[in-house]
């Protein structure tokens, strides 16, 4: 096995409009990397940046965290990942501040990313264990509440972009509203509640899932749909550069064989 | 019931589980004991005079107390000890049951536990320590233990049920927080004032990072590897603590470490250990902390005492197999993996490696915090590394992410080790790096070709 060279440029791709940037440059906005940082979440961030760079793309990656002024309409893909409680009450309050200029770009297409403490976060609220309510940013139709089983283990759903594989760990269950579509289907794991069989949420192009692992490595497909999302509405881009995720299948069927 | 026929039950299941070569008799004594009387660990732990010694932490338990053992020992103190990884309440009733006499008294007088952190709230209560020595406090088999916050609960839990003297480490920030469980006259800090080495560019790793009191970001005037150095809060709620044992001059190379040692009771004292690595000068430096602050024995004593410690079970372990050499090194989490890769993995280009990562429950299901290590370091380095274990494929996919390509991928790490010792040239090193069960599956092997210190032989 060896690593892709970084130079591979990806052939040219009709563009709807000329561009007049000098660079094909892809900015990636981490949101709260360092409050939210504990479950290796910033794997997603790793892979992005790679498969970007491998298709010869200049990714740029932006962190923002309590009290910063980023620019999220400048972001071309956006991610948020799991943290602790305590970190999670901080950050819920100042994701308040972004709640306006995230909604619009989550209508306007943007692709976002949210992991478990973030993926809570973007639907309505969090109420905790003992009645504290974190208020959220509304995008998903859902609701958290806290609950007394921490759901650990490995996870795979089986999604309108295939199989994906992970590992959950949380507490908070996730109750979705009727007019919230799920990311898919348990085959194996707790997935939102422990009970609907069902994990994660979707809308537009925003997705929430609690699969850590990082989820993005070991599930490409995933991971491509974000580039492709982002480089679209950026680029014009109607389709991506394959690229050889031999190893990435190999690693996603060995963890979707291990115990639960 | 009385306490005697309790241990005689417990000991005759430990004699058993012994013939019938059973783990060695490390947990099950301890298990039956507790069921036959739940207070049995506080009436025997009471029973050693000059009380106990506990050890708790992320990383290091094992190796400090190895060399708290090695110091006590040299002392002419003989100590009750758990076994390494022994280290919930039953493991410690286990070794108590082992040392009792059949008349219910102990030939030793003190007692030395390591102790794991999420059972330190049950363990101090039944032990009622006279001193707890906390090392670190990083984030560890998340899907076992939860958050780190709540592991520092736990850890308070047992620190506010005792009296006990508190040896804190005062360059993490969490651990140092913890003093707010006990009185002040009962806390004593430990640290390192200066260290040549600073945290690796692509270590991202802080797990506890912000101020206990407002949540802010903590500002790092030195940042040594993780959390780990000299902080404040910007609103100046709070600051590390001055050490009152601290370590300066450090002199770090691969096999061994030098620092100067200072109390204001003592002169400057000179110690140099054969463990490598800024992390076993905090373990060195926490263990003669103890030492001299139990006045167990004289600063040179102590320093003696250091120099002729070698690296515990698995942690850092160096052989010779067939001419080879090589090291053993456990890694359990991101911040153990960078302090490896700082330590063993920089000094050369072209090294040889074998990583061999498991998810057994003891290892931890979740392999997601290979992620956060800092294997961009080593991209510069060109070394050959081949990936083992039951999570071969996630570590080749974390290193092809780093651009780093992987020599072999053999989810059997027995066939793994041996591929790797034959491609070894002749007088050549390799580093074999496994987690948990990867290290005893290994070490079970190495045991075959070679001559090993360890438990099970």
């Amino acid at each position: 096995m060896t690593a892709q060279p970084s130079t591979v440029i990806a052939k040219p791709k009709p563009r709807r409009k000329p561009i007049a940037t000098k660079s094909r440059e892809v900015v990636i906005l981490h949101l709260y990397p360092e409050e939210l940082n504990i479950y290796g979440d910033r794997g997603n961030i790793i892979t992005l940046v790679q498969r970007l760079r491998w298709r010869g793309y200049a990714p740029k990656v932006i962190r923002a965290g309590i009290g910063d002024t980023p620019v999220i309409a400048k972001a071309d893909i956006i991610f948020g990942g799991g943290g602790q409680d305590r970190g999670q009450i901080a950050v819920g309050h100042d994701l308040q501040r972004h709640a306006k200029a995230l909604h619009t770009a989550a209508a306007a297409g943007t692709p976002i990313l949210t992991i478990c403490g973030t993926y809570q976060l973007f639907g309505r609220d969090f109420t905790t264990l003992d009645g504290t309510v974190i208020p959220g940013i509304g995008i998903f139709r859902a609701r958290t509440i806290g609950s007394h089983l921490r759901m650990v283990g490995n996870a795979v759903v089986d999604t309108s972009l295939g199989q994906l594989v992970g590992f959950e760990n949380h507490s908070g269950r996730t109750i979705l509203e009727e007019s919230q579509q799920p990311l898919g289907t348990l085959i194996k794991g707790y997935g939102n509640d422990g009970r609907s069989g069902k994990e994660g949420a979707v809308i537009h192009q925003v997705y929430g899932t609690y699969l850590h692992g990082p989820v993005l490595p070991k599930n490409p497909a995933l991971a491509d749909t974000l580039i492709l999302a982002a480089l679209k509405n950026r680029y014009g881009i109607e389709e991506l550069e394959p690229l050889n995720d031999y190893l990435e299948e190999l690693t996603a069927k060995d963890a979707a064989s291990r115990p639960q | 019931m009385p306490v005697f026929i309790t241990i005689a039950l417990a000991k005759l299941i430990l004699n058993l589980s012994r013939i019938l070569g059973r783990g060695g008799g490390s947990a099950l004594p301890g298990l039956v004991a507790e069921r036959i009387d739940p207070a049995i660990g506080h009436k025997l732990a009471r029973r050693l005079r000059d009380g106990s010694i506990i050890v708790t932490g992320t990383n290091g338990k094992t190796t400090t107390v190895k060399v708290l053992s090695k110091i006590f020992s040299d002392a002419g103190e003989a100590l009750v000890v758990n076994r390494a990884g022994s280290n919930l309440s039953r493991g410690i009733v286990s070794a108590l049951i082992e040392h009792v006499g059949w008349g219910g008294r102990f030939r030793q007088h003190r007692g030395l536990f390591e102790v794991d952190e999420a059972a330190m709230a049950t363990v101090a209560a039944m032990v009622q320590p006279k001193a707890i020595v906390v090392l670190n406090l990083f984030r560890d088999q998340l899907d076992r233990y939860g958050e780190l916050n709540s592991t520092a609960q736990f850890l308070g839990k047992g620190i506010a049920a005792t009296t006990a003297q508190l040896y804190l480490n005062a360059d993490d920030p969490l651990v140092a927080s913890l003093a707010s469980y006990a009185q002040p006259s009962q806390v004593v800090y430990f640290g390192i004032d200066a260290a040549p080495t600073a945290k690796l560019a692509s270590d991202v790793t802080a797990d506890s990072n912000n101020c206990p009191v407002c949540g802010r970001a903590l500002h790092y005037s030195r940042n040594f590897f993780g959390h780990i150095g000299h902080y404040s809060c910007s609103e100046g709620h709070f600051k590390r603590p001055q050490p009152i044992y601290s370590a300066n001059k450090v002199v770090l190379d691969p096999d061994a470490g030098q620092f100067t040692l200072r109390d204001k009771d003592h002169d400057p004292l000179p110690i140099t250990i054969h463990l490598p690595g800024l992390y076993n000068v905090y373990n060195a430096l926490a263990a003669a902390s103890i030492a001299l602050g139990m006045g167990a024995t004289s600063p040179a004593n102590v320093a003696q005492s250091l120099e002729a410690v070698e690296g515990a079970f698995g942690r850092v372990e160096k052989l010779s197999v067939k001419g080879r050499t090589l090291y053993l090194l456990l890694v359990k989490n991101p911040t153990g993996f960078n302090q490896v890769i700082q330590t063993f993995l920089l000094q050369e280009k072209q090294q040889n490696l074998l990583i061999c990562i498991n998810d057994n429950f003891a290892d931890g299901r979740d392999v997601s915090w290979l992620w956060d290590v800092a294997f961009e370091e080593l991209y510069t380095q060109s070394h050959s590394i081949a990936v083992a274990g039951l999570r071969a494929t996630d570590m080749a996919l974390r290193l092809k992410y780093a651009d780093m390509p992987t020599s072999s991928i053999t989810p059997n790490a027995k066939k793994a080790l041996r591929q790797f010792i034959a491609q070894l040239p002749e007088g050549g090193t390799g580093y074999i790096i496994p987690t948990y069960t990867a290290m005893l599956a290994l070490r079970k092997q190495l045991g075959r070709m070679t001559q090993l210190e360890g438990v099970w032989k």
